[in-house]
């Protein structure tokens, strides 16, 4: 009847399977937030929400898979999604095609150690129960992965001086990632929010 | 032959399938009619295992879905409520080819299985169409498609008339029973009985979680309006 | 519009996925070594090369990918300027001009892959060259989020209306980010919901049959252009 030889299929389990679904519906997500923009005050050009994704991804869904996502991200991305800021995609980018790919390979690292941070561990608990300090704290730090890497790429594809870098790469961004943070709070603290 | 035993399930205080013993043999074309919330959803996602009883048991070719899941999963196809949303892939072929793939069937086979469940539901050639450009009806045809080329022996179907205008739904039917005809169970999951009927061999009712009609469309037809199930 | 696969029966169509991985990250590391004027010049032709096999226009490609561009041209700005007179140093910005001009011949290389590289191909290369569970992981993971990138947009697209025919734009830019996260996280978390349920559904598996990739003759040159910016990338160092 059935030609299959399906005792030697290896089933990925229910909740893998979940995870899996959560990791790349969550990476598509901040790939759709690089097309999303906002203006902030003092900033002269609108700014995505990308980093928005990332902290969020940490939070949500915890250091293992909110990392994760972030690598099928960048995986997503290296094969063709057109997923990186400006729409760009392509392996050459993660490997300093653009001036940007410092930011990307911080993405994961930030997500696993913004969830490593607020739920003080490998264990995913519920991250409205987080104290504000945790969560802030962990942004932060999050947030300074995201730029130390992104200023060495920036330095390391382009050829100009750490100052410069600095200039284009962080100075305009601070209040904007100031308020993101903020939106990322008022998200956990939301009763409208979908926990894990 | 698919076959539920003292089948409860709960989500937590409330409890949305309450005892029900079903046989469904195969080659059958049962319609499985109840209002929302009657429990419809969340019996038929034991047959194939996405759910597990809290008591009970389901059992499909004699074998218990547990202990099975993947002989369960072949044998007993699923497609979803807005199937849409349950593409995996971007284009029509690469999505339909993905669960033969699974089961690790050598590259022919799994071509030969994508044509025939596509032109089963009359949408050969439309293989390299990209899914989320396709109208209601034919993303329905193809997530049909998509459960047929696992060569299923019962396919269920949750609700596959939602959003269908009326020339998409007769052609559904058509495909349907076309399909049983050619000795697949179908097992339809609905609250509006029209069109299907003249194709059932059985009716069964339920509400609150329980089997309250089991029968002919003639027997049952005259109980459907007071369980809210839209009769023919 | 992004730029994305397009059927096609171009050069760069018929080739396999890997060896034109293999060109993309031979030909940045070419690029990086040989940010000079004359190779520069060298690369320029190649990209054109790359770019007429792929029948894929330079222009279109360009305006593609717009949104780079300003960023790319900032570098120099900002080398080259100084506080005080002269205000501007230009051999400061040379270099930084000249990384500059690199990245956009990178990023014509990496829009010929976009443009003639399915979704199918690229995942199929992916998990044959990353074995086992965490090549079927990435593979799998990067192929969903090629099908879901298009309708998460819509969603973010269509909960962006609502709240500007709905609260208008009067509100703090810190609350209208937080409303829109917060439906989009919804809306990403129900939609993997759904998905997993059709994913064990379908026997979701650690080992499928990949997809069918197959060398041809055309790989052969290929892979020779490839080995070719290999060896002009270490040249130097020997």
């Amino acid at each position: 009847m059935r030609n299959t030889t399906t005792s030697e299929v290896q089933l990925v389990g229910d909740e893998t399977t979940l995870n899996i679904a959560r990791a790349a519906l969550f990476a598509a997500l901040v790939g759709a937030f690089a097309y999303v923009s906002f203006p902030f005050p003092g900033t002269p050009v609108p700014v995505t929400l990308q980093v928005l994704g990332v902290f969020l991804a940490g939070i949500l869904l915890g250091p293992v898979w909110g990392g994760a996502a972030l690598v099928l991200y960048l995986a997503a991305g290296a094969i063709g999604a057109p997923v990186f800021s400006g729409g760009t995609a392509g392996v050459a980018i993660l490997l300093g095609g653009e001036p940007t790919f410092g930011y990307l390979w911080s993405y994961p690292i930030a997500a696993a150690l913004i969830g490593l941070v607020v739920h003080g561990g490998l264990e995913v608990r519920d991250p409205s129960a987080v104290g504000l300090p945790r969560l802030v704290g962990a942004m932060v730090a999050g947030t300074a992965v995201i730029y130390a890497l992104g200023t060495v790429g920036f330095v390391f594809v382009t050829g100009v001086g750490v100052v410069e870098a600095l200039l284009a790469t962080v100075a305009p961004f601070v209040v904007p990632e100031i308020l993101k943070m903020a939106a990322a709070v008022a998200v956990v603290r939301s009763d409208a929010i979908r926990a894990g | 032959m698919i076959r539920t035993e003292g089948l409860v399930h709960r989500y937590g205080e409330t409890t949305a399938v309450d005892d029900v013993s079903l046989t469904i043999d195969d080659g059958e074309f049962v319609v499985l009619a109840g209002a929302n919330g009657s429990g419809k959803t969340t019996l038929v996602r034991h047959f194939n295992g996405l759910l597990e009883p809290d008591e009970g048991e389901v059992r499909v070719d004699g074998v218990r879905v547990g202990d099975d899941l993947l002989a369960a999963r072949t044998a007993v196809g699923m497609v979803f409520q807005n199937p849409r949303d349950c593409f995996v892939a971007a284009t029509v072929a690469a999505d339909v080819a993905f669960g033969p793939e699974n089961l690790g069937l050598p590259r022919e086979e799994i071509d030969r299985r994508v044509a025939t469940a596509l032109a089963a539901v009359g949408m050969d050639d439309r293989g390299e169409d990209r899914v989320d450009r396709l109208s209601g009806g034919e993303q329905a045809r193809v997530a049909i498609a998509g459960a047929l080329a696992m060569e299923p022996s019962h396919l269920v179907l949750d609700e596959p008339f939602g959003g269908l205008d009326w020339p998409a739904r007769r052609r559904l039917v058509a495909h349907l029973e076309s399909l049983h005809r050619r000795g697949t169970s179908v097992i339809v999951v609905t609250h509006d009985l029209r069109d299907v009927d003249r194709l059932a061999d059985r009716v069964v009712v339920l509400s609150e979680g329980t089997v309250v009609a089991d029968g002919a469309v003639a027997s049952v037809g005259p109980e459907l309006v007071q369980y809210d199930v839209r009769p023919p | 519009m992004t730029l994305v696969y397009e059927p096609g029966s171009s050069f760069a169509h018929r080739l396999d996925p890997r060896p034109k991985l293999a060109v993309q990250v031979t030909f940045v590391a070419a690029a990086f070594v040989h940010t000079t004027p004359a190779g520069l010049v060298v690369l320029t032709g190649l990209t054109l090369g790359v770019l007429a096999a792929a029948r894929t226009s330079v222009r279109r490609s360009l305006w593609e990918y717009r949104i780079v561009l300003p960023f790319v041209a900032a570098a120099p700005l900002l080398q080259g300027f100084t506080l005080g007179a002269p205000w501007f140093v230009i051999e400061e910005a040379v270099g930084p001009a000249l990384a500059g001009y690199r990245v956009l011949l990178v990023l014509l290389v990496t829009a010929a892959y976009v443009r003639t590289t399915s979704v199918r191909e690229s995942r199929a290369a992916l998990q044959r060259l990353v074995p086992g569970r965490t090549g079927q992981f990435l593979g799998m993971g990067a192929s969903f989020v090629f099908r879901f990138l298009p309708v998460l947009q819509a969603d973010l697209g269509r909960i962006r209306d609502a709240h500007r025919s709905r609260l208008g734009t009067e509100r703090p830019v810190r609350e209208r980010i937080a409303l829109l996260a917060i439906a989009g996280f919804n809306r990403a978390f129900d939609r993997a919901d759904s998905l997993a349920l059709a994913l064990r559904a379908r026997c979701f598996a650690w080992n499928p049959t990949l997809p069918e990739l197959r060398y041809t003759r055309w790989d052969v040159p290929a892979y020779a252009f490839a080995l070719g910016l290999a060896v002009a990338a270490v040249y130097p160092y020997l």
